[in-house]
Order: C-alpha cells, then sequence, then structure tokens
C-alpha cells in the first residue's frame, strides 16, 4: 500500500517536471514543443555515454548538452518563426522531433544503449515489514527539489517575473523593456534541464536508451499541460502530476488488467475536459507574440 | 531639435496598411494630443512609434536618430514608453511586480528605487494597494498601474493610448490632472483620446487623423471653435493642412 501511493507520488512527480518543461515553452512562446520528447532522450543518452565518468560529471554533461539543445532549437527553427502562428509553431516542432529522431538513430543506432546509472538508485529500503523502492523516494525528492527550485526561480527572481509577464501579455511585457529574445531562451534552457532530469529517472528505472525514448512521456505530459490548463506554469506542473499518478494507480489497481490503463487514463480526461474545457487552472491571455 | 519627429509614416497589420501618413513633431515637455475617430488609425500610429506595429515606410527619428524598425523593447531602452489601450497591465501580478516589470526598460539601474518612489507618489493608491493582484484594482486604479509602470522607466516621450476608454467622468479628471503634474516633471506626452474636447484643453497641440492620416492640427483655441473641431473631425469642409 504504501509503495503503491510512494509510486504514484514518484510517477506523479515525473511527469509533473516533464510537463513544467512543456509550460514553461509553451508559456512565452505559445509554442507546444513535441521536440520537448528528444530533449529528454538526448538526456538519457548523455548519461549513459558518460556513465564511466562518475556521475557528477555524467549530470553536469547531460544536463548542460540538453540544455544546448534545447536553445539550439530554439535558436536554429524556432526564433525564426516568431511570427508565425501556433499552429505552424507545433507543425515545426513535430518536424525537430523526428529530425532528432533520425539524427539519434544515426549516430547512436536504432537498438537500444544500455548503462547502468546511479544503480543506488535501484533496491529497497526495509521499514519493519514493509519493503520500499529505493528509486520512488529518490525521484520524489528529485521532483519537489527541481519544482521548489522552478518555483522560486519563477516567483522570486526578475528573470522569473519576466517569464510570467511574457507568459500572459507578451506584447506589453517588450513594450516594458522584457527582451523577448532572452527570455524565451531562457524559458528554452529550463524546459532542456527538466528534461534532463527525466532522462534521469527514466534513464534509471530502465536502464536503457532508444531513439523513440522520449515520445511516450512526453505525449502523456503534454495531456497533463492540457488537463492543467495551457499556459500556466502551476497549471502544467499539476496537470503533468495527476496524469502521471493517475497511470500509476490504474497500474497498480488494474492489475491484470493494466493493458486498459491509457484506456481509463483517457476517459478521465475527457471528463475532466468536459466539467473544465480550460483546464484546472486557466489563463485566458493568448496573445500574439511577434 | 525636436524629441520626436516622424514623417510619411505607413504601417498596418500584414497586408493591410492601416496608416497611410502619419507625421508629428513634439518638443521635449510637451503635450500633444491626437483625436479623431475610431478606425482612424491612432493606436496604429502610436504602435509604429512604439514598435510594436512594423511599419512599412516613413521616417521616425527620436532625438535625432532612427528607430524606425527597432524592437519595442530597444526604443522603450531609448526614453519611449508607450501604455497601450485598455491598459494592459498584468491583472494576475501584484501592483507592485506590474511596477517592478516597468523597472526593466531603464537604461540605469541605479535610480530604480527613487523611481519606484517617485512613480507611486503620484499615485498614492498604488502603495496602498502594494501587495494586491492588479486585476482586482478599479478601472482608474488599473490604468494609474499602467501609466505608473511607464513612468519607472523615466521615458522622456511618454505615449498614451486612451487613457479614459471605460472610465467614469471624475476619475478620467484624476488621470488627467496627473497628465500635467508629469508634463511639469520635464517629459513629453501624446495622447491619443476619442474625447477630442478634454485632450484639446491641456494639449499645446492636438492632431486630427481620419482614415489613416493626419488631416489637421488644431491649436488649444481651436478647441473653443466648434465648427473648426467638427470639420477636422468629420472632413466635412477643408482640412486645414
Amino acid at each position: 500500500m504504501i509503495q503503491t501511493i510512494l509510486d504514484a507520488l514518484s510517477y506523479g512527480g515525473l511527469y509533473g517536471l516533464a510537463a513544467l518543461g512543456i509550460g514553461l515553452v509553451f508559456g512565452v512562446m505559445r509554442l507546444v514543443n513535441f521536440a520537448h520528447g528528444e530533449l529528454i532522450a538526448i538526456g538519457a543518452y548523455l548519461f549513459i555515454i558518460t556513465v564511466d565518468l562518475g556521475l557528477p560529471i555524467s549530470i553536469l554533461i547531460a544536463v548542460t548538452g540538453t540544455a544546448i539543445l534545447a536553445l539550439l532549437m530554439e535558436l536554429s527553427v524556432f526564433k525564426r518563426l516568431r511570427l508565425a502562428g501556433p499552429s505552424v509553431l507545433l507543425i515545426a516542432s513535430f518536424g525537430v522531433s523526428i529530425f532528432l529522431q533520425r539524427l539519434y538513430e544515426i549516430i547512436f543506432g536504432a537498438l537500444p544503449l544500455s548503462g547502468q546509472i546511479a544503480p543506488w538508485m535501484s533496491g529497497v529500503i526495509e521499514f519493519g515489514n514493509t519493503t520500499i523502492t529505493r528509486g520512488s523516494i529518490l525521484t520524489i525528492v528529485l521532483a519537489l527539489a527541481l519544482l521548489a527550485g522552478m518555483r522560486f526561480l519563477i516567483e522570486n527572481t526578475t528573470l522569473g517575473l519576466q517569464i510570467r509577464a511574457a507568459s500572459s501579455d507578451f506584447q506589453t511585457a517588450r513594450l516594458l523593456g522584457v527582451r523577448s529574445n532572452y527570455v524565451i531562451g531562457a524559458a528554452f534552457v529550463f524546459s532542456g534541464v527538466l528534461a534532463a532530469a527525466v532522462a534521469f529517472v527514466l534513464v534509471t528505472q530502465r536502464g536503457s536508451v532508444d531513439p523513440l525514448f522520449g515520445v511516450n512521456i512526453t505525449i502523456l505530459a503534454l495531456v497533463g499541460t492540457v488537463i492543467g490548463g495551457l499556459g500556466s506554469l502551476q497549471g502544467a506542473a499539476l496537470g503533468g502530476f495527476a496524469v502521471g499518478m493517475t497511470i500509476s494507480l490504474l497500474n497498480s489497481f488494474l492489475g491484470n488488467y493494466r493493458v486498459y490503463t491509457y484506456t481509463w487514463l483517457f476517459i478521465l480526461v475527457i471528463i475532466v475536459l468536459l466539467i473544465k474545457p480550460s483546464g484546472l487552472i486557466s489563463n485566458k491571455a493568448f496573445k500574439e507574440r511577434a | 531639435m525636436s524629441l520626436l519627429s516622424v514623417r510619411d509614416l505607413q504601417a498596418g497589420y500584414g497586408k493591410v496598411e492601416v496608416l497611410f501618413n502619419g507625421h508629428i513633431e513634439v518638443e521635449p515637455g510637451e503635450l500633444v494630443g491626437i483625436v479623431g475617430p475610431n478606425g482612424a488609425g491612432k493606436s496604429t500610429f502610436l504602435g509604429a512609434m512604439a514598435g510594436s506595429v512594423k511599419p512599412s515606410s516613413g521616417c521616425i527619428e527620436f532625438e535625432g536618430v532612427s528607430i524606425r524598425g527597432k524592437k519595442p523593447e530597444d526604443i522603450v531602452r531609448l526614453g519611449l514608453a508607450l501604455v497601450p489601450e485598455g491598459r494592459a497591465i498584468f491583472t494576475d501580478l501584484t501592483v507592485n511586480e506590474n511596477l517592478l516589470l516597468g523597472l526593466t526598460g531603464r537604461r540605469d539601474k541605479s535610480g530604480s528605487a527613487k523611481a519606484l518612489a517617485e512613480a507611486t507618489e503620484l499615485f498614492p493608491v498604488l502603495s496602498t494597494h502594494r501587495d494586491q493582484q492588479a486585476g482586482l484594482l478599479s478601472g482608474g486604479q488599473q490604468q494609474q498601474l499602467a501609466i505608473a509602470r511607464a513612468l519607472v522607466c523615466e521615458p522622456k516621450l511618454l505615449m498614451l493610448d486612451e487613457p479614459s476608454l471605460g472610465l467614469s467622468p471624475t476619475v478620467i479628471q484624476d488621470v488627467f490632472s496627473v497628465l500635467n503634474k508629469i508634463q511639469e516633471l520635464g517629459t513629453a506626452i501624446i495622447v491619443v483620446e476619442q474625447r477630442a474636447h478634454l485632450i484639446m484643453s491641456i494639449a499645446s497641440r492636438t492632431l486630427v487623423m481620419r482614415e489613416g492620416q493626419v488631416r489637421a492640427t488644431l491649436t488649444r483655441e481651436d478647441a473653443k471653435d466648434e465648427t473648426k473641431l467638427a470639420a477636422a473631425y468629420f472632413g466635412t469642409g477643408s482640412d486645414s493642412e
């Protein structure tokens, strides 16, 4: 029972991180970035490739590398599409996503690349007669730390204030002097850092990475951002958390019928959106950013 | 040298041209009005000068330097600030956070605290609601916040797009009396207004726009002459330029 709850919380935290990464970029750019999955994948590749260098160096390389790729995405593709509408941006992100998947295939091969990252993440801790997995606890701690860190950054720093302003009304923010390229670049870098964190947890769980590594969690995290309310960072994190937790709980309760997990998940998603079409925490600001 | 000098300005949205012939001269510390019916291109004119609308041709010089085609975030740093129509404050942020955002456009960050203090001195109501969510302020208070937020970057020229929109007559009086104070502090102001009489009584000159063009320039004395104003506004009779 305790393990079920901890699993749910750790899944929730993980999906919350993924959704927040997507939500940050959506907030300032109105870009639904499908290529976020490929950021998670590159993070995982970097973790596995650098495993022999020791964890601290591995983390440094993976986080920096993922953040740089996120920034490169913005500079090479999305920056050129500033005047384009959300649908063009969305299609462009599909393009980036597929391009990177093929690129990973060429560089790393289509077969999974395996490696054991942070073996101490697996294993169990015993409390009397209940045992819980170490990974779930550490994931919860990591997710809480990162969510708290992001919250501090967004709520208490000048850059965070500018990101919040740009998310709610980009035009007005620019009139006040908020530099669009700076704020958007920062949002991409943060989403890259969050993607690397997600990659870390996933790669310790799965022990291998393939070109499509990040696709599944990205789609589900996107569902989370929609449920939470597009454009609200709190909503994104919360929605992602809800989706992750629901998946984990459904997996536990459905037992042998867990093939129906996603069926039930999307039934719940439909119900939520029927009741609150704008998401749990709605943000009415939807202005052009040119 | 004029503070702002604009000639033959054309601007619009995509392929739709809205402004065909915008021209204006503003001296340091001057208050200039712009009036005209809906759709005359007044907001587009201000937007083109502030950089939020892309001009297609023409000339915009601020302190003798061309600013045409510059980004809005760079133009505000030069000292040209726009308070857009409908106030455009960040309703989810607190009053204080809105004001802090206004500091983004400052060239020197050292005077920030002083500028914040001066802005709240002009609008005392803002300091009493400092930590309140800006969306909870009344319409008049929101307009005051929008003006204060533009003032904390200490612009040389402040542009206001219909500050009276949606406000009650007494509140409008409050807002406009502050404009006089701002002007006395040495800031030049351009005000776009639907209420022609209101703006003509305080502006040294008022431009009349119609169908995307500046059609006439009226003086303060002209405000008393109903026929002259009506002629310029509605295009009956011959234009004065």
